[in-house]
């Protein structure tokens, strides 16, 4: 496979908030406001890539699919939590001090992406990759195409939902777009949870029909 | 042999499997018979309501038709004709309170036809009622713009613009609020029109005295349809005579319509008095079944039959399962009168009953050749 | 008398169209100047033809003999010259040979005077030859040939015998005039099968629309000293329905095969009179020609291989070009696309629709409405199984009941979106390898 197929497999086939189906907790909770959605997606896009760098890097050795003894498993999975859960806390102390509005608003998911089900499904397939660049490549894919699916789902949520649209501080600019009227009565309730839900289902169903598309 | 002038029609014989013979009622015919059914009620919210109410039914109904044109062309399809969409429109209308901006019911239609309708497949697909799911939509999204009531009669007394319903709760948390609801909105201070006092008042002595029971204040307004609301809900009468038109030509089945109610009715009697600290089996049921879209939901939107179980069984279950749910949503929750909530969550129980019914099918279903 | 309930649930009344009397007495159709008669007329295979180009034929002569016990004879209906066999599309994807004949020559049987066999010392080998040379087969639609059904092993005997007139489609009343006019005939017959099945119980149900014959089957019955109950059942279609009248009747299971009960219809009793006392094929049948264009509807004996369009003739014409003829009944009648389809064993009926009732109805989406499980009187749900088999659940759909289907039409019928059931029903059976008459 050429690293555009393992790209545009990302997209489609293998579309992890649209296809696959995983980490969705967090994907419907924090696409409230853009910024959140930017930042969650930054925090898994970093600790995924670099978690899967650290495993290769341990992996090193190993044939490619090889049988691991239930041992070898288990001390493989507990340094990959280990990793995951440092590089989280670290990538938690960093959005305290740059963006501390954003760590409140993204609250227990932050933490939580030591276990995201995304982070841990690249994980696991980064064991079984055939070469590390090939993990990393996948890594890369999967994280850049959760934070399109997460920055889409955000501003329509924000959009509708809210009636503004929340970006990063400048000088002289507060960060947050209000849109007009709507921004006076928004339609609130595809800002909860069910809406949030709704959204992602669209997605799914739209990468479902270009799935389909392509044979 | 006489030469035969038999001989088929222009386009030859048509070859169309058997049956030959059709029922003379069809789909199409039956959705613009519902909608014919409600204009009754309408024609009432809108006499009543004035201009607004007017103008909202006019736009959902527009926007309902105009978002199922568009989304039903992208599929090279017309399906106008069929009247669904027209009827999700009047629906999304009656269900508004006349008050509301614009562009409330229009989100509502246009999200009931192209989010519950028309992306499940269209006409037969959905599993909730579309006009419902828009309407729920609208509640959660803009709470208090569902809250704009219009005023009834005389608009300078402040509570004429509450609809009984939702002027019983805070009464209830008055001290002294004791009695039937009705009764305890008096003591509120609730505006009731003076042919009620009138009506009520010659009932009360010269007939039920003699049985020793009286009517509360308000129970002709309540009962004809002259109190806020929202536009299509509050005129029981003509609500039921649509009911009973559509019940008659059997385009509407009895089984859920009045399990729903039957059971709504008896659990607020039964339990509905603690409110009113009267006790047990001393609610007002009465009180209870003709406020609120109780009966515009359950003749309307719960007997629809795309959106309910297909064998008479679970119809009841259906039935009775929206009872509970609406007393539980009406007496103990806060979403106001409970009835679009729980259709909603009733919708979505539908096919788990079906499927739960056709299991249990008495066994001689089960026997044959198979 | 009694009175039995066949259809306890589901079934439906559709309208009437026969616009008939049924106390018309039956009109004898015109000869045909050219009789088309099929091999296959039967359920089981076809005969094989005896007869080629240029041979003459009398009245009653056998021109296809039964290919095997499962099968049937087949006799020329009209004297004359054979002018060719051919090959003729019959319904629903079969074809078979047809002998055509032209008329031609003198009549051997009709309009001379009949004399009756005596049967009583025939024995059941020689009943049941008789039957089977005259070709005799099941006429209320089943086509089984009727010697199959009366032979019962040697040492057994069947438990209920059943003379079934209950037209078998409303606006179908062949059965019903039939039984005005030749009760004794059909009551002879009744005697000679239960001879040959030896029932323990004899039962000849009627509708309850037909009440004004009992009086005369029960003359009838009390001369030839035959125990038979006569049992009445409500006018609601499908009570004709063989396995309905059978469960009803002896409160057995509802569907699965009836071991031991032996079901003929009226018409195919009279032709077994016909057979064993007259000695005569079966070549002719009653059948009712109606429809709005039709300008005298009525009840006629018609010789088998007539056209259909000459039987329009005998009822005066149509008034207006007809837009669909179905042969049979509106229910389960099939639709024909010529009217040169001759008239055979199974005709039981000929419907003409002109204009808007030609027209097929527009479909809509299924709105789960529920009205075709009301109404099926096989406790199926007739729309979750096409909506099984429009997915290519064929398997599931059977699990649920799909093989009970006897495709009687009631939920198509009632269905407000006029969705084709019954055709959908029958590909997914079809594409399972099954056929219709299981």
């Amino acid at each position: 496979m050429t690293p555009s197929d393992v790209l545009s497999r990302g997209i489609a086939r293998d579309n992890p908030t649209a296809v696959l189906l995983v980490g969705l907790c967090p994907a419907a909770a924090v696409s409230v406001r853009v910024i959140d959605s930017l930042w969650m997606s930054a925090g898994i896009f970093a600790v995924m890539l670099l978690s899967s760098f650290c495993m290769t890097l341990l992996a090193r050795g190993r044939t490619n699919g090889g049988e691991m003894t239930p041992r070898a498993a288990a001390g493989g999975w507990l340094a990959a939590l280990v990793i995951s859960s440092f590089l989280t806390a670290s990538f938690e102390l960093v959005l305290l001090r740059a963006a501390p509005e954003a760590s409140a608003a993204l609250g227990i998911y932050a933490p939580l992406i030591a276990v995201n089900c995304l982070v841990l499904t690249v994980i696991d397939e980064t064991s079984r990759a055939p070469s590390p660049g090939r993990a990393l490549l996948d890594a890369a894919g999967k994280g850049a195409v959760f934070a399109a699916c997460l920055l889409l789902i955000g501003v329509l949520r924000e959009t509708l939902g809210a009636g503004t649209m929340t970006l990063f501080p400048l000088p002289g600019f507060s960060g947050t777009i209000e849109i007009g009227s709507l921004s006076q009565d928004p339609a609130r309730a595809i800002s909860f949870a069910g809406g949030g839900l709704l959204c992602l289902g669209y997605l799914a169903a739209l990468a479902r029909m270009v799935k389909e598309r392509r044979p | 042999m006489a030469e035969t002038s038999v001989s088929p029609a222009p386009g030859g014989l048509t070859l169309s499997p058997a049956p030959h013979l059709g029922a003379p009622m069809s789909t199409a015919r039956m959705t613009w018979l519902v909608s014919l059914s409600l204009v009754p009620a309408a024609v009432w919210g809108g006499v009543l309501f004035g201009l607004p109410a007017v103008r909202v039914i006019v736009t959902s109904i527009c926007v309902a038709v105009a978002a199922e044109l568009a989304s039903s062309a992208l599929f090279r399809r017309f399906t106008l004709a069929d009247g669904s969409a027209f009827l999700t429109g009047l629906l999304v209308g009656l269900l508004m309170p006349a008050g509301v901006p614009l562009y409330v019911p229009a989100a509502a239609a246009a999200f009931g036809i192209l989010v519950v309708k028309q992306s499940f497949g269209g006409l037969g697909r959905n599993w909730m009622n579309p006009a419902l799911g828009g309407v729920v939509f609208a509640l959660l999204s803009w709470s208090s713009a569902m809250t704009r009531w219009a005023a009834v009669g005389d608009a300078s007394v402040s509570t004429a613009v509450v609809p009984p319903l939702e002027a019983l709760r805070p009464a209830l948390s008055a001290p002294g609020a004791v009695g039937r609801p009705l009764e305890i909105l008096s003591t509120h201070g609730y505006f009731f029109s003076t042919m009620d006092g009138r009506i009520v008042s010659w009932l009360n002595s010269h007939i039920l005295s003699l049985f020793h029971a009286s009517l509360p204040g308000g129970s002709y307004d309540i009962l004809v349809g002259y109190v806020p609301g929202r536009i299509g809900e509050v005129s029981a009468p003509l609500l039921l005579l649509g009911a009973a038109f559509l019940l008659s030509r059997r385009i509407v089945r009895w089984q859920v319509p009045v399990s729903y109610v039957a059971t709504f009715a008896l659990l607020a009697w039964v339990f509905g008095g603690f409110a009113g600290g009267q006790g047990w089996f001393s609610g007002g049921p009465l009180f209870h079944v003709l406020s609120g879209s109780l009966i515009l939901g359950a003749f309307f939107m719960a007997g629809d039959p795309v959106t309910s179980p297909l064998a008479s069984t679970g119809k009841w279950i259906y039935g009775i399962g929206l009872g509970l749910l609406t007393f539980l949503l009406r007496f103990y929750g806060s979403l106001g009168d409970g009835v679009a909530v729980s259709i909603v969550l009733g919708n979505c129980a539908v096919p788990l009953i079906d499927k739960l019914v056709q299991q249990h099918a008495p066994a001689r279903a089960r026997e044959g050749i198979g | 008398m009694t009175h039995s309930n066949s259809l306890p649930r589901g079934g439906v009344i559709p309208p009437d169209s026969s616009l008939i009397s049924r106390e018309a007495p039956i009109a004898n159709a015109a000869v045909p100047s050219v009789a088309v008669i099929p091999m296959l007329q039967h359920a089981g295979r076809a005969a094989v033809c005896v007869v080629k180009p240029g041979d003459l034929v009398r009245e009653g002569m056998l021109i296809g003999r039964a290919d095997g016990a499962h099968s049937a004879n087949v006799h020329s209906s009209i004297p004359g010259r054979v002018v060719e066999v051919r090959r003729l599309a019959l319904q629903e994807g079969i074809s078979s040979d047809a002998v055509v004949i032209e008329l031609g020559g003198e009549f051997d049987r009709s309009g001379r005077p009949r004399t009756l066999k005596g049967w009583e010392k025939l024995s059941r080998i020689d009943l049941l030859g008789k039957i089977q040379s005259a070709g005799v087969v099941g006429l209320g639609g089943e086509l089984v040939p009727t010697h199959l059904k009366l032979a019962v092993m040697p040492g057994k005997s069947a438990s209920l015998l059943v003379a079934n007139g209950i037209d078998c489609e409303p606006s179908l009343s062949a059965d019903y005039a039939l039984m005005r006019e030749k009760p004794g005939e059909i009551v002879e017959a009744l005697r000679i099968c239960q001879v040959l099945v030896g029932a323990a119980r004899v039962v000849l149900a009627l509708g309850e629309d037909a009440e004004g014959l009992v009086p005369e089957f029960e003359r009838a019955l009390a001369r030839t000293g035959l125990q038979c109950e006569i049992a009445l059942m409500p006018s609601r279609y499908p009570q004709g329905n063989e396995q309905l009248v059978v469960s009803s009747l002896d409160g057995t299971r509802l569907s699965g095969p009836h071991a031991g009960s032996v079901v003929l219809n009226v018409a195919t009793l009279f032709a077994v009179y016909e057979a064993v006392v007259m000695d005569a094929p079966l070549i002719e049948r009653v059948l009712t020609v109606t429809g709005a264009p039709v300008a005298a509807p009525r009840n006629l004996k018609v010789r088998l291989g007539t056209p259909v369009r000459d039987l329009f003739d005998d009822c005066g014409g149509l008034s207006a070009r007809p837009g669909k003829i179905v042969v049979g009944g509106p229910m389960r009648g099939v639709a024909i696309a010529s009217l040169d389809i001759p008239v055979t064993k199974g005709t039981a009926g000929v419907t003409a629709f002109a204009g808007a009732e030609a027209r097929t109805p527009k479909e809509w989406p299924c709105i789960h409405c529920g009205v075709c499980v009301e109404v099926c009187p096989w406790d199926l749900v007739p729309t979750r199984l096409h909506k099984l088999i429009q997915q290519g659940e064929i398997e599931q759909a059977m699990g649920e009941g799909l093989g009970r289907c006897t495709e009687c039409g009631c939920c198509a019928f009632a269905c407000p979106s006029h969705i084709p059931l019954v055709d959908i029903l029958r590909t997914g059976k079809r594409s399972r390898g099954r056929t219709v008459d299981g």
